[in-house]
């Protein structure tokens, strides 16, 4: 054998075209909107029944409603209890679920091929008829409670629920977390979860969403036998605007006695879904803070050692949610973090990713994409994007073609419109004593102090 | 019914490197996965974490690849990558497109054969800051974070490699020297201690002529030294102990451990069926009794740990409501742990029901396959067996798991870990 060069990187191989799967489409007489895309590889059905009966239509006094009802969901329906809605599923080996969050309302399932027509009559049963036992909605409702309480406690979550209602005015539900308050929870029976799921849980404006080893004659059958009879519209609509809170930068130290170390957050109202720059700002996302090898990670965390991690994102809507800049790091060098992540995050706004980082942004977003195109559960997700944002069917088809086109300068500009460190609100949780009197001396803005609880 | 037919083939390079070959042309990707028989339950007192420490070390650049290079090329091409340490073992993986295994190859190669020539203390002093961060932001400024260092000194005693966390100590970490990195290097990173796993989109036989090539040139070394402190140790712990920790918590939560026979063993496949029975899916008897129909916990988690060295544990963790009782939801949970003793049938099938599934959906991932087929080879010399999970589980008779609730879940084998909320709230 000859001896290998090892100074250089191997060269590429023949690259291997890969395709997003083929997604067929048909419209049910209903208006539910089903899409299949076959997988033959292993035997493996993956469904999501999407319906927008979103936390986003529901005001601040019923927040938190559409993901209680998605929890007590699994309490049984008019046929069987809990257990033995659970029983029948997993006898079968499928797992069910059910999510709620700012778009709407998800009912997942998964199972093996053959187990498919009765698994999947079992969700369609779950969806239609829950029965919503008083003893299963108090449970679903005191474990929200303990689960809202836990994250008051927990430094990362706080962190989190600070900066939020710092970016977003009040009466913006993204100003608020997902799962409601407790004053919010607490007002809810079983009658609000029964008419919430009869006024929201409709089928136009959603769809139905198979990915694996399963024919679309057999999954369109399924579906008008057990939702063809199933109509209508959801009755609340997400009809807000997002505003900020603050449009001047400030600095909110959440005081926590004794804390051992530092979360940040900084950020700002962010971009929606829609915005036609979408991809020039997700490469200058990525070189900021979105990858391994992004400026705020190589800084913080190869140069410096402050911190585990640290990375940045936009979290895209359907209207603007936030930006956000998040790294926990030790007391000692909080401050420094700090000043460390708004120079980053200054540098970015105003002088954009340079060619080169473009470049490797953009490589790894198509690689990347090309690499999560594998289990049906990925292939399902994506779909479900399409369905909720709205986006043209060839969406992923163009997808890395639509990356690949995007230039230094683009990006930049993205960056320079979306990236604003002057309005920058930057939350601390960590402990007064130790890094109160470092963030003063960095001038950003007037440290306002607040309590825990 | 055999869903479950993995093909692969085995070789061994002279160095003593074993290599595993997965192919699977239908998604053109490939995972490499890299398993070294070396993890915490390596480290002798005052290195605990070194064995984690190391492994961050690793990506801090060889002999022809400067620091942060690896990240960028992999990430240059779309790939992902990361790397694991836990009490058995260490693992390194990176997923890429097909056409870029060289690249792989290259990297993994070099840092086998060529490491030490690119440390230095600079690195060293970074990376230790990073590794403090990361306990600091997962264990010590986390509600209940100290849980795993209490459990396994409850369950462990003090000369058992599984006495200490994976994460060691602060004093540990920060005491590791340039010295400590070489000899920890030349003792376990030595190919004839590692099993290299390529799964997916491959020819075989060109896959094993580039190992060859990247591979082939590096020195065997010494066998890995005996493991350090007692391994041997009593199949159960003798008397329940406790431990009650109040602290700033939201919410009360119990969790219990008990030694059960190690990974090792055939024994452990009775471990892994109780466990499912009690905690595995919505129909199991913890959420069933516990979370639904006493509503006596928020939630409820089991876990059967794969671990090899004399005992391993198995867990379950019960968390309270605000205000409840700790103590009664102790005994709510020691009810189901005894009540296990009349299992069903049934009760087992439903559970090979639901990991026949999560198996087969965790195999559609190449990356999961070539973890799994590491570990069996590492563990078992036997990647084969990965085929076979499900018969090994399906061989549990209820007579098995009705001996092991007399024998391993009894009061001569409880550690009972109590978090309390502090001001009583």
């Amino acid at each position: 054998m000859s001896a290998l060069d090892r100074s250089a990187q191997p060269a590429s191989g023949t690259l291997r075209d890969f395709s997003f799967p083929v997604v067929d489409r048909q419209a049910l007489a209903n208006g539910l909107d089903l899409r299949l895309a076959r997988m033959n590889r292993l035997p493996v059905v993956n469904v999501s029944l999407f319906m927008r009966a979103s936390e986003g239509a529901l005001g601040h006094d019923r927040a938190g409603l559409a993901v209680l009802t998605s929890d007590a969901l699994e309490g049984g329906t008019r046929k069987r209890s809990g257990s033995e809605l659970a029983e029948s599923l997993e006898r079968i080996g499928a797992r069910l679920s059910a999510s709620a969050g700012w778009e709407g309302s998800t009912v997942g399932m998964s199972c093996l091929a053959d187990r498919l027509p009765e698994a999947f009559a079992i969700m369609a049963e779950a969806v239609r008829e829950p029965a919503f036992p008083e003893d299963e909605v108090r449970r679903a409702l005191d474990q929200q409670l303990a689960t809202i309480r836990q994250r008051q406690m927990d430094p990362g979550a706080l962190a989190t629920d600070a900066a939020r209602a710092a970016y977003f005015a009040a009466d913006v539900p993204y100003a608020r977390a997902v799962d409601g308050t407790v004053a919010s929870i607490e007002s809810m029976s079983r009658e609000t979860l029964s008419g919430y799921v009869e006024a929201n849980y409709r089928p136009e404006g959603g769809g139905l969403v198979v990915v694996g080893d399963v024919e679309l004659d057999e999954v369109a059958d399924m579906a008008s036998a057990h939702f063809g009879e199933w109509t209508g519209t959801p009755a609340h609509v997400a009809d807000f605007d997002v505003r900020p809170a603050h449009v001047q930068r400030r600095v909110i130290l959440v005081h926590r006695p004794g804390a051992v170390q530092s979360e940040v957050r900084i950020g700002h109202v962010g971009a929606s879904r829609s915005i036609p720059d979408y991809y020039a700002l997700s490469i200058a996302n990525m070189v900021l803070g979105g990858m391994f090898t992004s400026r705020l990670n190589l800084n913080l965390r190869e140069e410096h050692g402050f911190t585990y991690g640290v990375r940045s994102r936009f979290t895209f809507r359907s209207h603007p949610g936030p930006f956000q800049i998040s790294t926990a790091v030790g007391n000692d060098v909080a401050a420094a973090a700090v000043r460390e992540a708004m120079s980053e995050l200054t540098l970015m706004a105003e002088q954009g990713p340079t060619e080169e980082e473009v470049s490797a942004a953009r490589d790894y977003a198509a690689g990347v994409f090309g690499l999560q195109l594998e289990t049906s559960g990925q292939i399902a997700t994506r779909v479900n994007q399409l369905l909720i944002y709205g986006l043209a069917d060839d969406h992923y088809d163009r997808y890395r073609d639509d990356v690949r086109a995007v230039t230094a300068d683009a990006a930049a500009a993205a960056a320079g419109r979306y990236m604003r460190p002057s309005e920058a609100q930057i939350v601390v949780v960590g402990d007064a004593d130790a890094v109160l009197q470092p963030l003063e001396e960095l001038g950003l803005a007037p440290v306002q102090v607040v309590g825990a609880d | 019914m055999t869903l479950l037919s993995i093909d692969f083939e085995r070789h061994r390079l002279d160095n003593g490197l074993k290599v595993v070959l997965a192919p699977d042309p239908t998604v053109p990707v490939v995972a490499t996965n890299l398993w070294y028989g070396v993890g915490s339950r390596n480290e002798p007192a005052g290195k605990t974490g070194f064995a984690h420490l190391f492994e961050h070390m690793m990506f801090q650049g060889s002999a022809h690849v400067p620091k942060n290079r690896h990240f960028e090329l992999i990430e240059r091409v779309g790939g992902t990558l990361n790397a694991t340490t836990w009490f058995d073992r260490t693992n390194y993986f990176e997923t890429v497109p097909s056409h870029e295994l060289d690249l792989c190859l290259w990297l993994e190669s070099d840092r086998m054969g060529w490491m030490l020539p690119a440390m230095d203390q600079e690195k060293l002093d970074n990376q230790r800051d990073v590794v403090m961060n990361e306990k600091l932001q997962r264990y010590d400024n986390q509600p209940y974070g100290d849980w795993s260092e209490r459990l396994q000194h409850l369950l462990y005693p003090a000369d058992h490699p599984y006495h200490h966390t994976v994460i060691g100590s602060m004093e540990d970490i920060e005491a590791a020297t340039l010295d400590d990195v070489a000899s920890f290097f030349e003792t376990f990173y030595v190919p004839n201690n590692a099993v290299l796993t390529i799964a997916g989109d491959i020819d075989p036989t060109e896959a094993l002529d580039a190992i060859e090539r990247y591979f082939g040139d590096i020195s065997a070394g010494a066998d890995v030294p005996p493991l350090p402190g007692r391994t041997e140790l009593d199949p159960v712990i003798g008397e329940t102990v406790r431990d009650t920790v109040v602290s700033d918590v939201p919410l009360p939560r119990v969790i219990m451990g008990f030694r059960i026979p190690p990974y090792s063993s055939e024994a452990f496949a009775s471990a892994e069926v109780a466990r499912a029975l009690l905690g595995m899916g919505r129909a199991s008897r913890f959420y069933r009794h516990l979370v639904r129909e006493q509503q006596i916990a928020k939630s409820v988690m089991t876990y059967a740990y794969p671990l090899m060295t004399g005992a391993s544990m198995l867990l379950v963790w019960g968390t309270g409501f605000p205000g409840s009782d700790p103590a009664e939801l102790e005994q709510a949970m020691t009810r189901e742990l005894e009540g296990l003793i009349d299992a069903r049938q049934d009760e087992i099938d439903r559970a090979i029901s639901l990991t026949e599934t999560d198996l087969v959906r965790a195999l559609e991932r190449v990356a999961e396959r070539a973890d799994l087929l590491s570990m069996f080879d590492l563990y078992f010399d036997d990647p084969g067996r990965l085929n076979r999970e499900l018969d090994r589980l399906r061989s549990v008779t209820l007579d098995d798991v009705r001996r092991f609730v007399e024998q391993q879940l009894g009061t001569n084998n409880r550690a009972i870990l109590t978090y309390v909320p502090e001001n009583g709230r």
